[in-house]
C-alpha cells in the first residue's frame, strides 16, 4: 500500500525532526566534543585549579569550562538548578554544611561504588578527619576533598618578641594564656602601628559563627544533646556554662581588637592582620598562605608576609577540638556527562594534581590546604609551605561535625547564631542573654522542622566509622 | 451564540438586530484588545503570587526536603511573625523607607528647582546628574563600603574635616549610624532619579501661570507652595510611590554594606525574605513572609492614594 505523503505531513515531520535536533545538538555536540562544565566558589583553589585545568585537557582530551561565584550565590544557584531539574554544572563545589541536604534530596551522586570501582584513587591517604568532616554524611561518600580547612593561629613574631612574648609552638598553651597576651599586646606602639591585639571577624552570621564555634568547641561546648553519635537528639544545649565561658571569653578578645571588626567578614579579619597592626589571631589555614599577600590574588606581598609566626590552636581543660570545614568536588545528579564529570574529581583531587595546584605561581603560591596526607611530607611543598606540619596536626586531630554540625536547618540555627554573637559584641546581649535567647529561638526552629523530637532514623557518625569505611573502599 | 429564525424578519427588525449586535461587538471589542495584556498580568503577577500563598500554607524546607513535606496552616505565618528579627525587621524597613522616601523627594525636587534656574554649566550638570541611577545597586554598595571604610574611607575623613564624631566602629559598625548610612547610599544613587522626573514636570508647568503669580507679587516659596507644586502633584505622587515601594523591598545594599548588623540594626523585610528564600531555602515561611510584605506595602500605597488623589475626582 502506498500512502499519499500530504505536503502537512512533511512539514510536520521536518518540524520535529528540527526540533529534536535542536533539542539534542548540545548534547551531541558537549559528547562529541567531551567538555564539562565545572562551577566553583570563588575560594583560593579555583584559582589553582583553573590554572593548571589545562593539563587535564592535555591528558584527557576533555575540555573543562570553569567558573566561580560568591558562597551564597553558589548554593541559590546549585538548588535552584536541582529544583529545575536541568544540569547547570557536571561538577560542583559543595560546603560540607550543604552536604547532608545535599545527598537527602538526592541532588549529588553518591561515590562509594565509584571509589571501590576506582582503585587508583589511593582512597586510603586522604586524612579520616577531613573525609569524615567534609565528604561523609549517613555513610555515604558524596564529594571528594579538594580543599579542606582547619584552624590554626597567626601571629607577628617581630610585635611578639617586642613584647617579650614567648608564643608555645607545641599547642601547650591555653585560651586563658592566649588571652593575657592578647592583653598584653593591645594598645602597643610597634613599627608606626598602634598595634591591637587580635582581631576577630564580627560579621553575621557565618563569619562570626565560624571563628566563635573553634573558640566555643575548644572549650567544650556542643551545639546539640546527642550529635554526632547516634541516637540523635538535637535538643541545644548551648545555654551551658561551657558555651556561655566561651562567649564571654569571645566579647573579651573583641575588646582587645580593632572596633570595627563586628562587621568583618572571613577576609577582612585576614587582610587586617596582612596590614601589620594586629598581634595575633586564630583562623582557617587558607590564610597561612593568604596573609602573605597584601590582598586576595593581588600577588602583592604583605608587610607581615616575612614575619608571620604559625602554631597550634590554644586548648582548654576539656579535648581539644580543631573545627575543619572546606570543600569537596561534587556530581550533580542529573549532569549529563557523569563519566567525564568522574573522571576531572579524580583528576583534580589527585595528589598530582593537588601539588600542581600548589605550585602554580601566578598569585604567589596560594593554594596548600591539602587532603592527601602524602603531600604534607614533600620536601619541594614544605620549602614553600613550611607551616605543613602543624598543619596536617590540625586537620587529623579536627571535627568539623562537633564545631559546626552540618545536620538539616544548619543555616537557619546558624542566622540566628550569628546574629546573637554579633549582639554580644555591640552590647546589645550579654553572653547570658545571648545563650538563652539562641537558645529559645533554636528549640521553635528545630521543633518546626521536626528535628526536637528527633523521629527519623540516627546514623552512628562516629570517625572510626568514617576509617572503616575509608577501609572498606579502598 | 446562535440564533435560529424560522421565517425571515422584517427589516426593522433585522436592522434592529443587525445594530444591537453591533454596539455588543463595539462593547466587546476594547476587552478583546486588552485581554493579551490581562493574560500576560495573571501570569506575570498573578500567578506567582498565588503560587507563594498556596506555598505560604506549607511546610517546605528544602534544607529537610525538596517537597513540601505538608499543610500547616498559618504555621509560617506566626513563624514569621514571632521570628527573632521580624518585628525589628519591620520597623527598620518603615525608617528606612519613610525617611529615605521624604529625603530623596525633597533633595530630588530642590535639585529640580536648581536645574530650571539659567546658571552656568547646568546642561552638563543635567547629563552627570543622571548616571547613578544608571548603576547597580551592588555595585553602589561596594562603592560606599570603601568609601565608609574607618581607615581611609572618604566619608569618616569628610566628617572628621568638619569636626563631626565618627564611632570607632566605623559608621557601618555602629548600631546608631549604619541604618542612615544606608539611606545616605541610597539617597546618592536614587536623588537624582527624582529630581530628573521633577524636572521633567517642572518644564511643563506653563511659563505664563509663574509669571502670573509673580506679577500679583507671589514670593517664590508661595509660588512653589500654591503654583508649582499643585501641577506636578501627580508626577510628585508617582515618583514618592515608585520610592516607596522600591525602598521597601530594599536588600541589596544591606546585603553588600553590613549583611543585617551590626546586631539587628540594619536588617530589613527584604534582606529578611532573602535570608528566608536564599539562604535557608525555607520555601514556606519565606512565602509567608512575603504575602506578609505585599499586604503591608498595599495598605500603606491605598492610604497614600486615598490621601493624595482624594481631590482629584
Amino acid at each position: 500500500m502506498i500512502e499519499r505523503i500530504s505536503r502537512r505531513s512533511v512539514l510536520k515531520g521536518t518540524g520535529a525532526l528540527a526540533t529534536a535536533a535542536a533539542l539534542a545538538a548540545p548534547r551531541v555536540a558537549r559528547a562529541q566534543k567531551k567538555s564539562i562544565r565545572v562551577l566553583l566558589v570563588a575560594d583560593p583553589f579555583y584559582y589553582a585549579l583553573s590554572g593548571v585545568a589545562a593539563q587535564f585537557t592535555e591528558e584527557t582530551g576533555i575540555a573543562v569550562n570553569i567558573e566561580s561565584l560568591s558562597y551564597d550565590a553558589l548554593n541559590a544557584r546549585l538548588v535552584t538548578s536541582f529544583l529545575g531539574g536541568h544540569p547547570d554544572a557536571d561538577v560542583i563545589s559543595v560546603d560540607n554544611i550543604w552536604l547532608g541536604q545535599y545527598l537527602e534530596s538526592k541532588w549529588v551522586k553518591p561515590f562509594n561504588d565509584l571509589i571501590k570501582a576506582d582503585k587508583d584513587i589511593n582512597f586510603e591517604d586522604f586524612i579520616p578527619g577531613v573525609i569524615y568532616s567534609i565528604n561523609e554524611w549517613r555513610g555515604q561518600i558524596g564529594t571528594m576533598p579538594v580543599a579542606p580547612y582547619g584552624m590554626g593561629v597567626m601571629y607577628r613574631e617581630d610585635s611578639i618578641a617586642a613584647a617579650g612574648i614567648k608564643v608555645p609552638n607545641d599547642g601547650s598553651w591555653t585560651w586563658d594564656q592566649y588571652f593575657d597576651m592578647v592583653k598584653k599586646l593591645d594598645g602597643q606602639s610597634f613599627s608606626g602601628h598602634k598595634m591591637s591585639g587580635t582581631v576577630v571577624a564580627g560579621q553575621q552570621p557565618a563569619p562570626i559563627v565560624h571563628m566563635y564555634t573553634q573558640l566555643a568547641a575548644s572549650m567544650g561546648a556542643r551545639w546539640f544533646k546527642h550529635f554526632p553519635e547516634a541516637p540523635w537528639d538535637f535538643t541545644p544545649t548551648i545555654d551551658s556554662k561551657e558555651n556561655i565561658a566561651a562567649i564571654t571569653l569571645f566579647r573579651d578578645l573583641y575588646k582587645n581588637s580593632p572596633p570595627e571588626s563586628v562587621n568583618y567578614n572571613w577576609f577582612d579579619a585576614g587582610m587586617r592582620f596582612a596590614k601589620g597592626d594586629i598581634g595575633m589571631f586564630y583562623w582557617w589555614t587558607p590564610y597561612f598562605y593568604l596573609c602573605r599577600k597584601d590582598g586576595y590574588m593581588s600577588g602583592k606581598t604583605s608587610v607581615v608576609a616575612d614575619k608571620m609566626g604559625i602554631v597550634p590552636l590554644p586548648h582548654s581543660s576539656h579535648p581539644q577540638v580543631i573545627s575543619i570545614g572546606g570543600w569537596g568536588l561534587g556530581l550533580p545528579a542529573n549532569s549529563i556527562a557523569q563519566d567525564e564529570a568522574w573522571t576531572f574529581i579524580k583528576w583534580a583531587t589527585s595528589a598530582k594534581t593537588q601539588k600542581a595546584m600548589a605550585l602554580y605561581d601566578k598569585y604567589g603560591y596560594q593554594f596548600s590546604d591539602f587532603a592527601r596526607r602524602s603531600l604534607y611530607g614533600d620536601p619541594e611543598l614544605l620549602k614553600i609551605y613550611p607551616y605543613l606540619p602543624m598543619q596536617l596536626t590540625a586537620l587529623e586531630t579536627g571535627n568539623g561535625k562537633i564545631s559546626r554540625p552540618g545536620v538539616p536547618t544548619y543555616t537557619t540555627l546558624e542566622s540566628i547564631y550569628g546574629l546573637n554573637l554579633n549582639k554580644v559584641l555591640t552590647g546589645a546581649l550579654s553572653p547570658e542573654e545571648c545563650a538563652k535567647q539562641t537558645t529559645q529561638y533554636w528549640i521553635n526552629v528545630l521543633k518546626g522542622n521536626f528535628m526536637v523530637p528527633f523521629r527519623r532514623p540516627s546514623y552512628d557518625d562516629t570517625l572510626e566509622a568514617t576509617k572503616a569505611l575509608i577501609t572498606s573502599l579502598a | 451564540m446562535s440564533l435560529r429564525l424560522d421565517r425571515p424578519l422584517p427589516v426593522s427588525a433585522r436592522l434592529a438586530w443587525r445594530a444591537a449586535l453591533l454596539s455588543r461587538r463595539r462593547r466587546l471589542f476594547p476587552y478583546l484588545l486588552i485581554a493579551p495584556s490581562v493574560v500576560l498580568l495573571l501570569l506575570l503577577i498573578a500567578f506567582p503570587l498565588f503560587f507563594a500563598l498556596k506555598n505560604s500554607f506549607y511546610f517546605w524546607n528544602m534544607q529537610m526536603s525538596p517537597m513540601p513535606l505538608g499543610f500547616v496552616g498559618l504555621g509560617n505565618y506566626g513563624m514569621a511573625l514571632h521570628g527573632p528579627v521580624f518585628m525589628v525587621s519591620l520597623m527598620n524597613t518603615l525608617v528606612l523607607t519613610v525617611s529615605g522616601t521624604a529625603l530623596e523627594v525633597v533633595f530630588g525636587l530642590a535639585i529640580a528647582l536648581l536645574l530650571c534656574r539659567e546658571l552656568p554649566g547646568m546642561s552638563p550638570a543635567r547629563a552627570i546628574l543622571i548616571m547613578p541611577t544608571t548603576i547597580a545597586p551592588i555595585v553602589v554598595g561596594f562603592l560606599f563600603r570603601y568609601m565608609y571604610q574607618p581607615d581611609g574611607g572618604i566619608i569618616p575623613w569628610l566628617l572628621s574635616v568638619a569636626h563631626i564624631p565618627v564611632p570607632a566602629r566605623g559608621l557601618l559598625g555602629s548600631p546608631i549610624t549604619a541604618l542612615p548610612s544606608i539611606v545616605l547610599a541610597d539617597m546618592w544613587e536614587w536623588t537624582p532619579f527624582c529630581a530628573i522626573i521633577f524636572y521633567a514636570a517642572l518644564l511643563g508647568v506653563p511659563h505664563e501661570v509663574i509669571e502670573a503669580a509673580r506679577l500679583d507679587g507671589a514670593s517664590a516659596w508661595a509660588t512653589l507652595r500654591h503654583v508649582r507644586l499643585p501641577l506636578i502633584a501627580r508626577p510628585l505622587a508617582f515618583v514618592t510611590m515608585l520610592r516607596f515601594m522600591q525602598l521597601f523591598n530594599t536588600f541589596d545594599l544591606v546585603l553588600v554594606l553590613t549583611r543585617g548588623g551590626p546586631g539587628s540594626s540594619t536588617f530589613t523585610l527584604g534582606y529578611m525574605l532573602y535570608q528566608q528564600g536564599l539562604v535557608d531555602f525555607n520555601i514556606g515561611l519565606a512565602s509567608a513572609m512575603t504575602w506578609i510584605i505585599v499586604l503591608i506595602v498595599n495598605i500603606f500605597i491605598t492610604l497614600f492614594v486615598f490621601f493624595v488623589f482624594k481631590d482629584a475626582g
